[in-house]
């Protein structure tokens, strides 16, 4: 079972939103897609489930095209946070629209999580506050049983035992392999640990694809306590600068080997210790220069 | 699937169709009570409906109108709302993404739309005919005849399906309400002078049909009917590529902003051409409508200019 977007383009009043996307998606893969505000994040979803009609290209769910084959596109949820119906609606009044559209959709489980998260059934969605609305929203997506699930910023604006909860959800969620989250955010570190792959868009198209756990596998963080506060020859050309405060130095070394380590050793530093490498991190070291991460921040 | 889609549109909108329903039947009983308040204040025997309901002709008097007017404002409004609600509500969100083709949905929802319509219809024609059957004293006449009723409830039904028609197409391109609102009263009241236009030329001879008025009725019917058919099936295809970023906007389909435009100045100008009395009205009314309308369809990259040469003036 896979997801593909093939080429898919966007152009609203005469500018190109996105243009050429193409990525596969499988259900067990928690996906992220970062780019600064107004990069075509949400124009690309909405361009993926047919609110938007594409200019070009297509998506597949399992090699149909869900424009030839709409019924495929029960297997992909979406709900837009900006634009969507449910606000003259309360609470139980929801799942009557969603078991129409999703057969999968688990009622029961629907009625345990509003109970779970506090939510009272009777009220009406746009009585809610930012955070249960997002509550249910999240709660929607996990029990329509979709297999392709698109979460457009869950955690803008959301404090922090609410992030909690829905970062616990999601990764539950795909515990089975049987379901996949696309989730877009204009911030790294909400996306850090719960991603194992990275969408970068930038410039309406998609820069790059980055398998997490590969780039892991070989990059360090280090923090340096040297001698004097000169900047060694090793680092400037194999490391990429996160911090300097005097003496001490943070360090991104995206292919670490025996030979930087042992040349980092010879310089006798103060500390030299291995810190956890976050999202962030990486995104600095690889696309600093040539991806405008920067800009994201 | 269809049982699904059917059920959905139904769930959506089953308040809109049973508010309608009730509206319409309360109007229907208000006009009822205000005529029998009417024919209490009358003397002696009297006779409701004239003898010329047993004419195959539309029958329409002031005390009883075999097709109320009202019904025509109750499908102008259902195909309204019906349109316009899915999209300012972004219920058009879940229904393209809900996995049934949109041809489904859009065929769904005109057939469940005009059904509530014809059950409206037959519940207020009920009530209004109901009150007077059982309320009317018996020295007050109410006598019914075929010919005059069906003529009446064809031409009365064919003229709500072309005014269902009518606002169910505008709601499909036009994403302001307001805007929309007042586009559709705007050329609802025209087609009276479109009206004028048909009569002036059948007295003058000038279609050379000579039709009588039970033939000027049919013809009327028959117009709206196609024209119904026709707003119905184009719909079709725009809905088919209705995309959902023009939401907001006065034309949804940006494609369609010169045709309008065309067909604006060419409409209002002709109406008043034929209508006015000398040339001089004619080209004012031209040039009137070409401005307005330029600047009703393109005011949004107006008023941006306006608002950037404002700042850049007081900058």
């Amino acid at each position: 079972m896979t997801l593909q977007v093939k080429q898919l383009s966007k152009q609203i009043n005469k500018h190109q939103i996105i243009s050429d996307v193409t990525f596969n998606w499988a259900p067990g893969e928690i996906i992220g897609l970062v780019g600064r505000n107004g990069v075509g994040k949400t124009t690309l979803f909405r361009t993926m489930v047919n609110h938007y009609v594409a200019d070009a290209g297509q998506v597949l769910v399992d090699d149909h095209p869900i424009q030839q084959a709409p019924t495929r596109q029960r297997e992909i949820f979406f709900l837009d946070t900006q634009y969507n119906f449910l606000s003259n609606y309360s609470l139980k009044e929801l799942p009557d629209f969603y078991s129409l559209v999703y057969p999968k959709f688990d009622r029961q489980r629907y009625g345990e999580l509003l109970r779970h998260f506090d939510l009272n059934a009777g009220d009406q969605y746009r009585r809610l506050s930012k955070g249960m609305r997002a509550m249910v929203n999240i709660i929607l997506a996990l029990t329509s049983n979709a297999t392709y699930l698109i979460l457009d910023e869950p955690f803008d604006g959301l404090d922090v035992i609410v992030r909690e909860n829905i970062a616990t959800m999601v990764i539950d969620e795909v515990a089975d392999q049987r379901k996949g989250f696309l989730i877009s955010s204009h911030d790294l570190n909400e996306l850090d640990g719960l991603s194992d792959r990275v969408l970068l868009l930038k410039d309406s198209q998609l820069a790059h694809d980055y398998n997490l756990e590969a780039i892991r596998e070989t990059a360090k963080k280090i923090q340096l306590v040297l001698p004097d506060k000169t900047i060694p020859a090793v680092l400037k050309e194999h490391s990429h600068l996160i911090r300097v405060s005097g003496r001490v130095l943070v360090v991104v070394i995206t292919d670490y080997t025996d030979a930087i380590d042992q040349q980092l050793r010879a310089l006798h530093p103060v500390l030299l210790e291995e810190l956890p490498l976050t999202l962030e991190d990486l995104f600095r070291a690889n696309l600093a220069h040539d991806t405008g991460y920067q800009l994201l921040k | 699937m269809q049982n699904q889609v059917t059920k959905l549109i139904w769930r959506r909108h089953r308040r809109t169709f049973v508010l309608a329903g009730l509206l319409s039947m309360l109007v229907a009983v208000a006009n009822d009570l205000i005529t029998l308040h009417g024919l209490n204040q009358t003397q002696g025997h009297y006779e409701l409906v004239k003898a010329s309901i047993n004419h195959w002709e539309v029958y329409n008097t002031s005390n009883f109108p075999a097709y109320s007017f009202w019904l025509l404002i109750v499908a102008w409004l259902l195909g309204l709302v019906l349109m316009n609600q899915d999209l300012t509500d972004n219920f058009n969100q879940f229904l393209f993404s809900s996995g049934f083709s949109r041809q489904r949905v859009y065929w769904t929802k005109l057939w469940q739309g005009l059904l509530a319509m014809l059950v409206i219809v037959s519940l207020t024609l009920a009530v209004q005919y109901g009150i007077f059957w059982v309320s009317l004293p018996a020295r007050i006449g109410f006598h019914l005849a075929w010919p005059g009723l069906i003529t009446s409830w064809g031409y009365g039904l064919a003229g709500s399906l072309g005014m269902f028609a009518m606002c169910w197409f505008a709601a499909l391109i036009v994403g302001q309400t307001g805007a929309l609102v007042v586009t559709l009263i705007g050329f609802t009241l025209s087609l009276s002078g479109v009206a004028a236009i048909f009569e002036q030329l059948d007295s003058n001879g000038g279609l050379g049909w000579n039709l009588s008025g039970a033939q000027v009725a049919w013809l009327s019917a028959g117009s709206w009917v196609m024209a119904a058919l026709i707003l119905f099936i184009w719909g079709a295809y725009l809905y088919q590529h209705l995309s959902l970023e023009h939401n907001g906007e006065y034309l949804l389909f940006p494609g369609l902003r010169v045709p309008v435009y065309i067909v604006f100045v060419v409409y209002v100008t002709g109406i008043n051409g034929f209508n006015g009395t000398d040339t001089y009205s004619t080209i004012i009314s031209f040039l009137v409508s070409a401005a307005f309308g330029y600047f009703w369809l393109w005011r949004p990259g107006i008023m941006a200019k306006w608002h950037r040469w404002r700042s850049q003036r007081e900058g």
